[in-house]
């Protein structure tokens, strides 16, 4: 993983980008801080974010010239907030005596300022901070310059001494009524360290660099009006506190222009949008400032301009509090770490990769493809932890193995023989299409692992449908059947070991049955197709239904509305978004469209392989997603289905409306467990082969016991959530009553019986009565126990 | 704790009708090797564990060991 190529593409997020007015602001004061303190009623919290920018803020808050308010976005709906209005507000509420500052020792420069006006005085100001001793030369016999033109015009005199006197306190020298000019400018330059020249006006013109203030002179630097040429009070104090950086800079023999760009005014790439924005007029003043109500309700109309966009679209960055910036320091941090722990992992794993973050970042970041990568090389490192996706991948194992996985062409029409009979071939589309059989597969159906565990009944069905449907537009092409895993879950969990072969295997196949365009049911399926085997043709099976015409069922009459929750895996296949919803139309039902719909998609949890890794992060998802609408939901991909109902909401799959299979509303839905899955996949392969290829599968391939397993709807719930196969809870009984290996309790009569199989150890509890088992509880755990 | 399990096991050993003593036991899992004291068969060995300790404790060694 190039660690570096990432950091980039995180510093290419704008979450963390100020908005316009703290841009066009010469001191960035923190406008979001400061209306939020505000609306909270703490204005002495306000008051501190305005002195943590701006120095003498108790005097410049009530004179600044205010360039924010011209940028500011609230602009054209209601009006610019009244930055500089709550300013005043706030001083007046929120101003509290500085505490006694410590003296530090100044030995780092000696420096003279020349001209105590603003420029001056925030210039020795700052540098007396930094550590110099400043001297102040001014020609006149006060401080402050133009302050005073604000005299009874905004400030008081008595502030503004007040505030002057801060120059005595601190230590800082005062030359009064010592004029400085051209002539005897050379004398003070070679007695100090470097210079500040901000008097407002100079005889001679320099060349003043416009970042660092410096002159044509190393030692001499020129600010406030004689540089700005303007007399905007911000940026009079923006020039101080830049040459006094720059004077530090240049004593301290530092760069002078490293990392500076974004001093003063500065563009941000923040694009704050309006659309949504409802427009609330601007808090008219009822006297001569704000009262503490109107300045709240001032506040208040602040947008507070983030981007936000992925963060409010994903309950993944939401739970981790995450945006794309800080997302990709964690894992940069997580792929570097040799030693300790790797804290990154669980938020890594909870990502479903489903790309919605990236259809609504405005600067096009996504994290799907970040999260995949990164997730092969905690797999390439030995980093990935092992219990995440373990039962995923042994699923997946299953599907692919002799239980479910097998391919058959159609069958052939001298197979048929016995079905080529009046009325059989006049009335059934099947028996026709298997009359027209070319011997050359010109589609392959497809209907992956989950849609033929959880909709298994269907199968057969489509498979007939679709020979007769095709055959009879399309004679030249046979319909074969695949029954197999895709390869998703590895993809997802990131194992670069075991997509070669997957993809290796179907690939294969495809070339074996001549290149035949395979008719895919499972969104994930497409995914998975798309980017590891461009070269097989596919078609959805909802384009198939929708071009060669949808099974004659009789439909019953049901609730005709229904959301459509588009599969994420499929976000940008509008030829899918386009048929399944010509389907449904012509089905009877009208559509609601969810907001987060086609390209916008939200996840419901499954991918990513989420539920396994963490099922609080994927019922966020799910809760989320049936939040959104009232009606129930349609889906086409069997995991969605499954894991909205999961969430107690109606869902319906596309399948379930073409077939007529109302929902009864009466009854809570119900969906297959892990273990029915399993055996379903095994069912249905059997079925097939029989009733369409009049094979019998010569072994059951599964165990038979000789007892009888009882399994409580409650127990049933523990073993779903312990991800456990009843197949194996009946190997550790199995094993438990063979070898005698359990344990007793007198008390309860109960027993408790231990196996491992592969890479985890299962404990059953039972009570036995002759070939009863009652289930108790079922627990597992990776560990192994050496007994010895 | 010692103590504690002691009294409220009950669990014998249905092999070797034996009851359960405390001993020390080897646990692996990844790069990680333990010795904990486990409740066991004095004769074949048979080591117990309850689901608080396989759902609480070791759960939580094995995922600190799976993120490191």
């Amino acid at each position: 993983m190039d660690l570096d190529k990432l950091l980039e593409i995180g510093n290419e997020c704008i979450h963390s980008e100020p908005p316009v007015c703290v841009a066009s602001c010469p001191v960035h004061m923190d406008v979001i801080a400061f209306t939020s303190e505000i609306e909270k009623g703490d204005f002495a919290k306000a008051y501190k974010i305005m002195e943590n920018k701006i120095p003498f803020s108790r005097l410049i808050g009530k004179i600044c010239d205010h360039p924010c308010e011209s940028k500011c976005v609230r602009k054209d709906v209601g009006g610019s907030i009244k930055i500089s209005e709550l300013e005043k507000t706030v001083i007046d509420l929120g101003y509290d005596a500085p505490k006694k500052a410590m003296l530090l020792p100044k030995t780092k420069g000696n420096i003279a300022v020349i001209g105590g006006g603003l420029s001056g005085i925030v210039t020795a100001v700052e540098l007396d901070k930094k550590g110099y001793q400043v001297t102040i030369y001014e020609k006149s016999s006060r401080l402050g310059g133009s302050l005073w033109d604000y005299e009874g015009k905004g400030l008081d005199s008595s502030i503004i001494e007040e505030e002057l006197l801060l120059i005595s306190k601190k230590g800082i020298s005062v030359f009064f009524n010592t004029e400085v000019n051209e002539e005897n400018l050379q004398t003070y330059i070679e007695k100090y360290d470097a210079i500040y020249l901000g008097t407002g006006y100079w005889s001679k013109e320099y060349d003043i660099n416009p970042d660092t203030y410096q002159s044509d002179i190393a030692s001499l630097f020129i600010g406030g009006k004689i540089q700005s040429k303007n007399n905007s009070v911000i940026h009079c104090v923006s020039s101080g506190k830049r040459a006094a950086v720059s004077i530090d800079r240049y004593i301290t023999k530092t760069s002078m222009l490293a990392s500076r760009e974004r001093e003063g005014i500065f563009e941000t790439k923040l694009n704050y949008k309006i659309d949504t924005v409802k427009p609330i007029d601007v808090v008219k003043k009822t006297s001569s400032i704000y009262f503490e109500n109107e300045a709240k309700k001032e506040a208040k109309r602040c947008l507070k301009c983030q981007c936000n966009e992925c963060i409010d679209a994903c309950v993944h960055m939401q739970r981790f509090n995450v945006t794309p910036d800080s997302y990709i320091r964690n894992i940069n941090h997580n792929e570097r770490i040799i030693l300790g722990t790797h804290s990154a992992n669980e938020m890594i794993n909870s990502c479903t990769q489903c790309g919605l973050c990236k259809e609504v970042c405005p600067v096009g970041i996504g994290m799907k493809d970040i999260i995949h990568d990164t997730r092969e090389s905690m797999v390439e490192r030995g980093k990935m932890p092992l219990s995440a996706h373990d039962f995923a991948l042994k699923d997946m194992s299953f599907s692919n193995s002799d239980y479910f996985s097998m391919v058959r062409k159609q069958p052939s029409k001298e197979d048929s023989k016995s079905l080529f009979y009046y009325p059989q071939i006049a009335f059934c589309g099947y028996t026709r299409g298997l009359y027209k059989g070319s011997g050359k597969t010109g589609f392959l159906f497809y209907p992956g692992c989950q849609l033929s565990a959880t909709h298994t009944d269907y199968i057969g069905d489509i498979y007939k449908h679709l020979v007769g449907a095709i055959k009879d537009k399309d004679a030249q092409n046979d319909v074969g059947l695949y029954l197999g895993c895709c390869g998703a879950p590895a993809d997802w969990a990131g194992r670069v070991d075991l997509m070669p072969q997957s993809v290796e295997k179907i690939l294969n196949v495809w070339k074996e049955m001549g290149e035949p365009t395979f008719i895919l049911a499972c969104s994930s399926c497409t995914s998975t197709f798309e980017k590891y085997l461009p070269m097989i043709k596919t078609v959805s099976l909802w384009e198939v239904f929708d071009k060669y015409g949808l099974p004659e069922v009789a439909i019953k009459k049901g609730k005709k509305e229904l959301s459509i929750h588009d599969a994420c895996a499929t976000r940008h296949d509008t030829q899918i978004h386009k048929s399944v919803r010509s389907i449904v139309k012509t089905l009877g039902y009208s559509i609601e469209e969810l907001e987060f719909s086609k390209d916008k998609a939200k996840c419901c949890g499954y991918g990513g392989l989420v539920s396994c890794a963490n099922k609080e992060q994927a019922d966020d998802f799910v809760n989320d997603r049936i939040t959104e609408s009232e009606q129930d939901i349609l889906v086409y991909c069997a995991m969605c289905k499954d894991a909205i109902v999961k969430g107690n909401k109606r869902a319906y799959h596309l399948l379930d409306i073409i077939y007529g299979n109302e929902i009864d509303q009466a009854v809570p839905q119900k969906m297959p467990t892990l273990s029915d899955r399993q055996n379903n996949r095994k069912r249905l392969k059997k079925q097939l082969l029989k009733e369409i290829w009049n094979e019998e599968v010569k072994s059951d391939l599964s165990n038979t016991y000789d007892f009888t397993l009882n399994i409580s709807d409650e127990i049933n719930e523990i073993i779903e959530k312990r991800f456990i196969l009843v197949s194996d809870i009946e190997q550790v009984i199995h094993n438990s009553i063979k070898q005698k290996e359990r344990f007793f309790n007198p008390e309860t009569s109960d027993y408790l019986a231990r196996l491992r199989i592969q890479n985890v150890t299962y404990w059953v509890k039972y009570e036995e009565n002759g070939s009863d088992i009652v289930l108790k509880d079922v627990y597992s755990h990776r560990m192994q126990i050496v007994e010895e | 704790m010692k103590d504690e399990l002691n009294i409220t096991n009950k669990w014998i050993c249905d092999k070797c009708q034996e009851s359960l003593v405390l001993e020390k036991v080897k646990v692996r899992y990844l790069e990680g090797n333990f010795e904990v004291e486990l409740l066991k068969c004095p004769t074949c060995k048979m080591v117990y564990i309850n689901d608080d300790l396989a759902l609480g404790k070791m759960l939580e060694v094995e995922k600190g060991l799976e993120d490191k």
